[in-house]
């Protein structure tokens, strides 16, 4: 052991590790000081305490906004995990070439940014000048516009979320799935086991910790996601899509209202840690 | 060189046996699978569709993209899309785009590899706590929405805001994370006799890290790097955020004020589009494998 010195240990992860205290972990304790305080054209100016905070709580908006979050969230994440747990299993059962060629195309919309695969979603999709609404035009049935009624924008909203993540949630899944024995499946068939038990009974535990991984992974991203909401919708009709992000964003940069955006990000935040914390319990990692 | 990427080392998501050949193993009912295949011809079409209905509407004229019912492939291609959304400008959001991108790549894989190695092999005060530190951050970027705020206001106490470094910085500090996993786990699976080895030749500890683990870690480095550029590339977030000056804009926020300045006019818009992808899907034809592995060890992004 004593040819590892402690002195070159250091000297090793303290680049990396002063980077990610100046990006990551700095600001943070930063902006809890800034939303302390009250906050004129971007500058603080006296000590609040917790005025800021109380104001999000007396604001009426914020209530509805929170609801829709976790609606779209909840809704979005338990539909990726449906659908990719199906397409996995299906995925795992192709044979090596061809399972590659599927993954590849259902990963398409993953490796492309969420502006671009968003904007091009709504171009083909949802525009009443694109493709499927010229197609509907032609076939004679009224225009749909998905875009004008709350009910069917938040749905939208959640679908296109959906289409976006859907090919991470099926690599890792994979990946779980061929992690698993095939002694298992064959031990479970010989005891009698039909295809649901050995589904459900062996397959479903086993993927335990994946699931748990991907259901976190989603969470957040769905939680956090700004670009979505914005290029598809832009919060719209009325606020039936406003989710969390977009209104940090709006306090921030079109209210210039800083000292609630701050505090409302932070609240945020703190709720990431929670799914961050899990996380890392669940991560298998040693030192 | 294969076993420095495929012997088993701790992940989120144990993928030790991906190289078993799928035989028909986990088998459902097949009129599920049935239903399933199907979902999977409509996932098709909703994933393809765009790029290449995309692709086409920047080839087309204004009035060919009118046209009821809309043509597939009876028009005549041109470029004038693409000349306006070049005429705005788009070339130099690209060009910093790849700067920012392949400076990123870069810093993040040299400061990965040095901290891996001291995560992996030697013991100083606090080791566990900066792991944990380390392993915590990786999700955490995805949270860049309320990260983003505190980070605007510190970077603009410090003036880091507006430079040709502050995205690099930041996209930095998102990716490095996953990539120290990443190529910890690589050089977990090499043997500690190699480094005893190469100390009795009279080799430092340096030499030990760009001669015996650069080497042998390169796939794993490879598979951090395409993911990092990935993300780089397709960041909206920050680079809005962060950047007010127009020459320093990266494409994705270009693109989003292209949405407000050519409102309803889709051929530019398809046109930046398909230029924002190309690369994309230039990288993900010729390394599609190394992404797919670089996934499941980082085991985040989503």
């Amino acid at each position: 052991m004593t040819m590892y010195s402690r002195l070159t240990g250091v000297q090793y992860v303290l680049p990396a590790m002063s980077l990610l205290m100046l990006v990551l972990f700095s600001p943070v304790l930063y902006g809890f000081w800034f939303s302390l305080f009250r906050i004129q054209y971007g500058a603080p100016t006296d000590f609040a305490g917790l005025e800021n905070y109380a104001r999000l709580l007396d604001d009426p908006g914020l209530a509805a906004t929170l609801e829709r979050s976790a609606l779209f969230t909840c809704a979005a994440v338990a539909l990726t995990l449906v659908i990719a747990l199906a397409l996995a299993v299906w995925i795992n059962r192709l044979g090596q070439r061809l399972g590659f060629v599927v993954q590849m195309i259902v990963i398409l919309p993953w490796i492309i940014s969420t502006v671009v695969a968003t904007l091009l979603f709504r171009w083909v999709f949802v525009s009443d000048i694109g493709l499927a609404g010229s197609l509907i035009r032609m076939a004679g049935t009224p225009d749909v516009q998905l875009l004008n009624s709350p009910g069917s924008a938040m749905a939208l909203l959640i679908g296109v979320s959906v289409w976006k993540r859907l090919g991470y949630a099926v690599i890792i899944l994979l990946a779980g799935l061929k992690g698993i024995p095939e002694d298992y499946e064959e031990a479970a068939k010989i005891d009698g086991a039909n295809r649901w038990q050995i589904f459900w009974l062996i397959v479903l535990p086993l993927l335990k910790t994946p699931l748990l991984l991907v259901t976190i992974v989603l969470t957040l991203s769905n939680l956090n996601t700004v670009e979505t909401p914005l290029v598809l919708t832009g919060g719209g009709p009325g606020d039936a899509t406003r989710i969390l992000p977009i209104e940090v964003f709006d306090r921030a940069f079109v209210n210039f209202d800083l000292g609630s955006a701050t505090a409302l990000a932070l609240v945020m935040f703190a709720g990431n840690i929670l799914l961050v914390l899990a996380y890392v319990r669940l991560a298998k990692w040693k030192t | 060189m294969s076993a420095a990427t495929s012997a088993a080392h701790p992940r989120p998501v144990s993928a030790q046996h991906a190289a078993v050949p799928a035989r028909s193993r986990i088998a459902l009912p097949s009129a599920l699978g049935l239903v399933i295949a199907g979902l999977f011809t409509v996932l098709a079409g909703l994933n393809l569709l765009p790029l290449f209905w995309g692709v086409l509407t920047s080839l087309k004229s204004q009035p060919d993209l009118f046209r009821t019912p809309p043509v597939l492939f009876d028009f005549v291609p041109t470029a004038e899309n693409y000349q306006r959304v070049v005429d705005s400008g788009f070339l130099g959001n690209m060009r910093i785009s790849v700067f920012y991108s392949v400076l990123t790549v870069a810093s993040v894989l040299i400061l990965a590899l040095p901290a891996a190695y001291a995560f992996d092999r030697f013991d100083f005060p606090l080791r566990r706590a900066l792991f944990m530190l380390v392993v915590a951050s990786i999700p955490l970027s995805l949270g860049a929405a309320a990260l983003l705020i505190p980070n605007y206001l510190y970077f603009t106490r410090l003036g880091l805001t507006n430079s040709v470094f502050t995205l690099p910085l930041i996209y930095t500090a998102y990716q490095l994370p996953m990539a120290i996993w990443i190529v910890k786990g690589s050089l977990e699976s090499i043997p500690r006799e190699l480094d005893e080895a190469a100390i009795i030749d009279g080799a430092t500890h340096f030499q030990i890290l760009t001669r015996v683990m650069l080497p042998l870690t390169r796939p794993a480095l490879g598979a951090a790097g395409v993911l990092t550029f990935v993300s780089c590339w397709n960041e909206f977030v920050a680079g809005s955020v962060m950047i007010d000056t127009p020459e320093l804009r990266p494409i994705q926020p270009a693109i989003y004020n292209f949405i407000g300045y050519f409102g309803r006019e889709w051929g530019p818009l398809t046109a930046s589009a398909t230029l924002a992808i190309l690369p994309i899907l230039v990288a993900f034809a010729l390394l599609s494998r190394l992404i797919v592995s670089g996934l499941t060890k980082g085991s985040v992004k989503g």
